[in-house]
């Protein structure tokens, strides 16, 4: 689900689908953000072309310079007609500039930190200890995104810098009216404390991914990696439900918390009734997900059982349950209604058997990265 | 650790529906039923009923948040208004005998909107919120004023576009502009198809070309404006319902698989055939052996049919939020969602209330289009339109699910401080919860696969109820 705009990372598994970072040239020192236009195909320069732009000077089959105030940025290797409207976060230094919202995809993630205080035994992004403020920087790449975003914004752990986190909520929000974020937090550090900030910001504007793996507090917490966990992420759904916060809740399937799914559906329906979305999404394989594939992959399409009995109890019960990243083939036909086409454009990826099928056009497919075993002992059976 | 109070109905074999406040509910027995009177709770109960959602530790306690939560969620709110239900004409070119709403003869005057009426009715409707509203015309027979129900919604649809219109009609007289004005995209059908063709005859057309008409119109609307356009409902008497078998393969033909099985009303020229005491358990009889021939019907052909009330009931004793339904909700807030204007430009708080007041029973009029809402008026109505403190309702396991009917007591018995149980809303719904308790608690695959259909879940199964032993 919520893509990653990656911002100083050593490897970089997305470049293969849609290219995230370019590299680039400019005569600048200091590290700045700047919105690319290319104005091709459109009738007229928009208004808004402030300061923060750079538009299209000259273009050959290798480069491309964008002109502005910000002064002259020399991108390489990239089609400049597939730039317009970006943001891009240009490092000197490096000579490269990452691509932090891409205006034509709905899907952007701002990382906020690479910190977190758990430790998740699938992470895909796993964590590292070095902390940039990209705050600033990500504040004006906000200010200068289309209209009617949604940004996400990730980790690492956002809330690990809670207040930085609301300031800058507090700012973009008030000056950007159309855009909403969709954060992604463990939900380890708010407390009623917080309730009043909280309740400041338009919460109806903010979507809180929030993962729960497991009724039982110690399957979650042997799952993420952090002892009282669970009793932590109770308690500040809690506060999230009385500050009037919107929350998705995200439970990654896993061959340890499988059996205990329906449980699971029951206590959300019970004890977390303020759900807006509850998403059992398959495993990624990447990160520590692809280190522990053979002791965590849970293959739905021969166990589906557990899962369907899950998403009944909690759709019966009126919780809005989705299955996120299942290929629609390994899920019974009159389950498939609640699978919706979920991996982001830039990357996803079909295997040999997708090439004839039938449902192909509503099916997410799998994560570029997934491998082409891709481990379902029923599939291909549309 | 505190219990959130339980209510209980014995439901057979043995075993008792436990429900709080919330709606949350579960199986037990007899056992623990007297644990739980004795306030002798074992730890094993006590740690059922905490994960159920039925206890708590501390007040502010997660477990105490979310029972507020989900208490709140059973509540109706009030919304804006947004739903018209216009009665531009009384007359009719049908006398059926069982009329609910009282209707004119074709060729009366005086029972047609005048042109302030109209001005009047616009003026209300331009001053609704929006941005979407919903108009019904009613009647009478409202085709017969085809030119008032265009300049609706010509006005309707510059006003608030994306607006939607039904047009609740038998049917029986569609020239070129009549069809004209129902082939629209925004433009939905709603009649009534009393079954089987006997059935239908002897209860509206009375003649068989009439009943030929009917029958050939029905077809070319279901051809013309597609089968999710259009609408039917079944009055039944009681005294002669139709074949089941025949009502819904009629039904399933013009390609309508929700049924609202609809006893004959109490109001309007209906009352005056009387409703015999009896008559309820009556229709609580036909109601669920209805039920029973849907699920053996459905098994049998594969197909799906529900009763539309049925399965909206379900659905509300299985969550909050089944609010869509305005006769059964709770609150149910009069004229905040939606208004009834009479023929006369008089407000009504439901299709029901206008019948009532027709008849002279007692007026239910909530103000006019000339004068404006009677806010005093309407709040009186309010005072009894939730059954939160009703003396009976409290003891009653199926409170959370259920509602009230201030118009239909008033209808029935003159007044609304009798005992519920003596009510016929009250055991009807009682009647209803109990068949829902009954059919999700069966094992067999016909009831499964049913009551997955109507409760909009892909699969029933032991899963999907909480039992403690």
């Amino acid at each position: 689900m919520g893509s990653r705009t990656v911002v100083g990372r050593s490897h970089d598994p997305c470049a293969r689908v849609i290219p995230l970072r370019l590299k680039v040239d400019t005569d600048a020192i200091d590290p700045y953000v700047v919105r690319l236009r290319s104005f091709e195909g459109m009738p007229q320069p928009p208004d808004n072309c402030g300061f923060l732009d750079a538009a299209l000077e000259t273009a050959d089959g290798e480069t491309a310079l964008f002109a502005g105030a910000t002064g002259n940025l020399r991108v390489f290797g990239v089609d400049p007609s597939e730039l317009d409207g970006d943001i891009v976060f240009v490092v000197p230094s490096r000579k490269t500039a990452h691509r932090l919202i891409r205006a034509s995809s709905p899907h952007n993630t701002l990382l906020i930190t690479e910190r977190c205080d758990q430790l998740c035994v699938m992470c895909s992004q796993p964590p590292k200890k070095q902390h940039v403020n990209m705050f600033p920087f990500f504040e004006t790449a906000v200010l200068l995104a289309p209209e009617n975003s949604t940004i996400g914004l990730s980790g690492g752990e956002p809330t690990l810098f809670k207040s930085e986190l609301f300031d800058f909520l507090r700012e973009t929000m008030a000056r950007r009216h159309d855009i909403d974020f969709h954060i992604l937090t463990n939900a380890q550090h708010f407390g009623r404390a917080d309730l009043a900030e909280l309740r400041d910001l338009d919460l109806s504007r903010i979507l809180w991914g929030v993962p729960v793996y497991s009724s039982a507090g110690a399957i979650h917490d042997q799952i993420v990696g952090k002892q009282g966990a669970f009793e932590q992420v109770r308690k500040n759904l809690s506060v999230l439900c009385e500050a009037g916060a919107r929350i998705e809740l995200r439970t990654v399937l896993m061959k340890p918390n499988a059996p205990g799914l329906l449980d699971l559906a029951k206590f959300v329906a019970v004890t977390l009734p303020f759900t807006d979305t509850w998403a059992i999404m398959q495993l990624e394989n990447i990160g520590y997900g692809r280190q522990n594939w053979g002791s965590l992959f849970f293959d739905s399409s021969l166990g589906f059982d557990l899962v369907g009995k899950a998403l009944d109890f909690a759709v019966s019960r009126g919780i809005n349950t989705k299955l996120y990243n299942f290929p629609l083939c390994t899920v019974p036909a009159d389950y498939r209604v609640f699978a919706p086409s979920t991996i982001s454009d830039w990357k996803r990826a079909y295997v040999a058997d997708c090439a004839d099928c039938d449902l192909r056009t509503e099916c997410g497919g799998f994560f570029e990265w997934h491998p082409k075993a891709h481990g379902y002992g029923r599939f291909g059976v549309a | 650790m505190t219990v959130w109070p339980l209510k209980f109905r014995e439901c057979g074999d043995g075993e008792f529906l436990l429900t709080d406040d919330t709606g949350g509910f579960f199986l037990s027995r007899q056992p623990f039923l007297e644990r739980y009177a004795a306030g002798e709770l074992s730890l094993v109960d006590q740690e059922f009923l905490r994960g159920n959602g039925h206890a708590f530790g501390r007040e502010g306690d997660p477990d105490w948040t979310a029972f507020a939560y989900r208490w709140a969620q059973r509540q109706a709110s009030q919304q804006e208004l947004s739903y018209v239900i216009l009665v531009p004409t009384l007359r009719c070119n049908l006398s059926c005998g069982y009329c609910q709403v009282s209707r004119a003869p074709e060729t009366a005057r005086g029972f047609d909107w005048t042109e302030a009426t109209l001005n009047a009715t616009l003026g209300f409707i331009e001053a609704m919120k929006g941005p979407q509203i919903k108009v019904e015309f009613q009647g009478g027979e409202p085709l017969l004023r085809i030119d008032l129900l265009e300049k609706v919604r010509s006005f309707v649809r510059t006003r608030f576009p994306g607006s939607q219109f039904v047009v609740c009609t038998n049917l029986q007289r569609l020239g070129n502009r009549e069809w004209a004005f129902l082939d629209q995209e925004d433009t939905f059908v709603s009649t009534s198809l009393d079954g089987d063709q006997d059935t239908h005859q002897r209860q509206r057309t009375h003649d068989d070309l009439a009943t030929d008409t009917f029958y050939k119109n029905l077809a070319e609307a279901v051809k013309r404006l597609g089968p999710g356009k259009v609408s039917a409902l079944p009055t039944i008497d009681v005294d002669e319902p139709p074949d089941f078998g025949e009502l819904v393969g009629n039904f399933e033909r013009y390609g309508v698989h929700s049924i609202y099985l609809r006893p004959i009303n109490h109001q309007g020229f209906a009352r005056r055939r009387g409703s015999h005491p009896s008559s309820i358990a009556k229709w609580n009889t036909l109601h669920s052996g209805f039920i029973d021939y849907l699920i053996e019907r459905n098994h049998r052909t594969g197909g799906f049919v529900e009763e539309y009330y049925f399965s909206q009931c379900l659905r509300r004793f299985l969550r909050s939020g089944a609010d869509d339904h305005v006769d059964l909700r709770n609150p149910n807030f009069f004229a905040s969602d939606y208004i009834v204007i009479d023929h006369d430009g008089q407000f009504y708080p439901t299709d029901e209330a206008r019948m009532l007041s027709r008849i002279g029973r007692v007026d239910l009029s909530i103000g006019s289009v000339a004068a404006g809402i009677d806010q005093a008026k309407v709040q009186l109505l309010n005072h009894a339109s939730f059954n939160n403190f009703d003396p009976d309702c409290i003891h009653c396991a199926y409170q959370p699910f259920c509602g009230t009917d201030v118009v239909d007591d008033l209808s029935r018995n003159g007044r609304i401080d009798l005992a519920r149980t003596d009510t016929w809303f009250c055991r009807r719904h009682m009647s209803i919860f109990d068949k829902i308790v009954e059919v999700i608690r069966r094992s067999d695959e016909a009831a499964r696969k049913s009551v997955a259909k109507w409760a909009r879940v892909p699969s029933w199964g032991d899963h999907m109820i909480p039992v403690h032993a």
